[in-house]
């Protein structure tokens, strides 16, 4: 079953004294499915803050539509079943985390003991127990990040939406936020969420959409969008130059690093010729890599595609 | 229902908690208490009009200061919220958007609320220590003061849904200023201006524009003869119950309109 249903959403700006349009959005369609981890990636400006924005009632599309648990977008009952973490979070600076947490758990309809009791677990979740009473304003932006993640979950919602959740994290702060994401999955929860963090990505989505200049260009497993294609080798090895002469392959594959002398070849075939090379010639082989496009590159490619079909680029 | 005003009730504890935590309402607060502890000392100058004087000089300043509050307050009560954009974490919560702005007022009218209550408890025991009573006829002007901020709250709300805070106090106070001078206006519209085409615009304006004279009567005639005066004769509870539902009408307007600008509204 489909939580998120977006179909040719578009979104036109109209800025300034002379109204100069800015197409935001045209025709973005995706459906994300109950218990799934769905990654929104796309460059900076190309629209994934917009569609979270037309998804969380902020903002209204010029175009198309959206359903958000099976119901139109701004929905009270649907709204209460969702939690939004929004990019770069502002909050009440003069309440304290606690009070934060209390506002929204009353928005929620959450009782006394409710709000006090689910509270508590999520500041503990987050690592802000011992901030609870300070106020927002003396947060670091790490630590607004966290609250903002507390606040997301304080309603237990179905669906999660977070918009760059790891933005401003430490690498230990990252680590955790990944495993609130798996958590939430493993309890049925749906999570979306848009990065440009494509490592956090690979790791954690069920699938991915990547939006290009306001245009989906794939969506889908992360194994169907990347090639599983072998896109070369590295073979990393010790000898003397002589040996090094006689395994070149071509210009520009062979060079040295901390590591040993790399070869990089074609294919496993091209591999296995220098690995006899090397051996035979009395070297070592030290280590073998193949390489796979990554996300990193199909997003690269999918970018550098839309930036060369967009007239106005 | 309840729900509704639960959630209403969520936003106006949060808009209470951030008016009580700004000092700078302490600031005008101890401003309006100085002004009413200054009143004991005029009041020794003056030939036995003491509490005359702490009255008088006590209702003006909590209607100053809290002409200050209820405006400077007011036209941000939006706009500090997109300035800051916690609009962009607060709407996509489980509340309709007219929740939000009506939260946003009753918020600060609660605040308005104890701000007055503060001001006259305080303005009572500087009338005690002078001997004076702070009678009934104190407590009526002291509930039109109310009434007049809670009006001013609801047109700063209004202008501030669609203009700048800047703006929208300069639209505010010019209103006030032209509403607390209606009575010279209609005066001027219906004396010299009178049968002019000039004389019938601005007969419309003030009738269309709120008439903030009905809040600060002190020094007016109802029938000519007798001056309004919280001293001798003040007017009864019946004027202020209809002063009160003036302000409820004129202000829920202001509140309605509000609310249809900011439903359609883009956060970007």
């Amino acid at each position: 079953m489909a939580v998120l249903e977006v179909e040719g959403l578009r979104k036109t700006f109209f800025r300034g004294f002379l109204r100069r349009r800015t197409e935001a959005l045209r025709g973005v369609g995706l459906s994300v499915d109950a218990g799934e981890i769905f990654g929104f990636l796309g460059p900076n400006g190309a629209g994934k803050t917009t569609t979270i924005k037309i998804l969380m009632g902020l903002i209204f599309p010029t175009a198309g539509s959206a359903n958000v648990l099976g119901a139109p977008v701004g929905d009270r009952r649907a709204k209460q079943r969702v939690g939004y973490l929004p990019e770069n979070p502002y909050f009440y600076d003069y309440l304290s985390a606690r009070e934060l947490l209390d506002m929204v758990g009353r928005l929620h309809g959450l009782t006394a003991s409710d709000r006090r009791r689910r509270s508590d677990d999520l500041l503990a979740k987050v690592g802000l127990a011992h901030a609870a009473t300070r106020p927002l304003r003396s947060y670091s932006k790490g630590m607004l990040q966290r609250v903002g993640l507390a606040q997301a979950l304080i309603g237990d919602p179905e669906l999660v939406v977070l918009d760059e959740p790891m933005s401003g994290l430490d690498p230990i702060g990252r680590k955790e936020v990944r495993d609130i994401i798996v958590e939430l999955r493993q309890r049925g929860k749906t999570v979306f969420f848009s990065t440009h963090i494509l490592s956090d990505a690979t790791m954690l989505c069920d699938r991915v959409a990547i939006i290009v200049r306001g245009e989906l260009r794939d969506t889908g497993p992360l194994g169907a969008l990347l090639s599983p294609k072998i896109a070369g080798v590295d073979v990393v090895w010790e000898g003397d130059d002589h040996l090094a002469r006689e395994v070149v392959v071509g210009p520009g594959a062979h060079e040295r690093t901390s590591e040993g002398r790399v070869v990089r070849v074609e294919d496993l075939d091209q591999a296995n010729s220098v690995v006899a090379a090397i051996v035979k010639g009395g070297g070592r082989v030290l280590q073998l890599t193949p390489h796979r496009q990554s996300l990193e590159e199909l997003f690269v490619h999918e970018a550098r595609a839309g930036g060369k079909e967009d007239p106005s680029a | 229902m309840i729900e509704s005003l639960q959630r209403i009730w969520a936003i106006a504890l949060n808009t209470f908690r951030e008016t009580t935590r700004n000092r700078v309402l302490y600031v005008l607060v101890l401003f309006a208490v100085a002004l009413m502890a200054f009143s004991l000392v005029l009041g020794q100058l003056s030939l036995h009009e003491n509490t005359r004087v702490i009255k008088d000089l006590g209702l003006a300043g909590m209607s100053a200061v809290g002409l200050v509050i209820a405006l400077f307050v007011g036209v941000n009560l939006l706009s500090k919220e997109l300035d800051r954009k916690t609009v962009f974490f607060v709407i996509p919560k489980p509340l309709d958007r007219h929740e939000f702005l009506l939260g946003k007022f009753v918020g600060m009218a609660v605040t308005l609320v104890v701000l007055v209550a503060v001001m006259s408890l305080t303005l009572a025991g500087v009338l005690a220590i002078e001997g004076g009573s702070h009678n009934i006829a104190m407590i009526r002007a002291e509930a039109l003061v109310l009434l007049e901020l809670m009006l001013v709250t609801a047109l700063a709300l209004l202008f501030s849904s669609f203009s700048s805070p800047y703006l929208s106090a300069m639209f505010t106070a010019s209103l006030w200023v032209i509403g607390r001078n209606s009575v010279e206006l209609r005066t001027l519209a219906s004396g010299k201006l009178a049968g002019t085409p000039a004389g019938a615009v601005l007969e419309t304006i003030t009738a269309l524009l709120p008439d903030f004279h009905a809040f600060y009567i002190s020094g007016a005639s109802i029938d000519g003869d007798t001056t309004l005066s919280v001293h001798e004769s003040f007017v009864g509870w019946g004027y202020v119950a209809e002063i009160a539902l003036y302000a409820f009408l004129y202000g829920g307007m202001c509140i309605a309109v509000a609310i249809v600008l900011f439903r359609r509204r883009d956060f970007t």
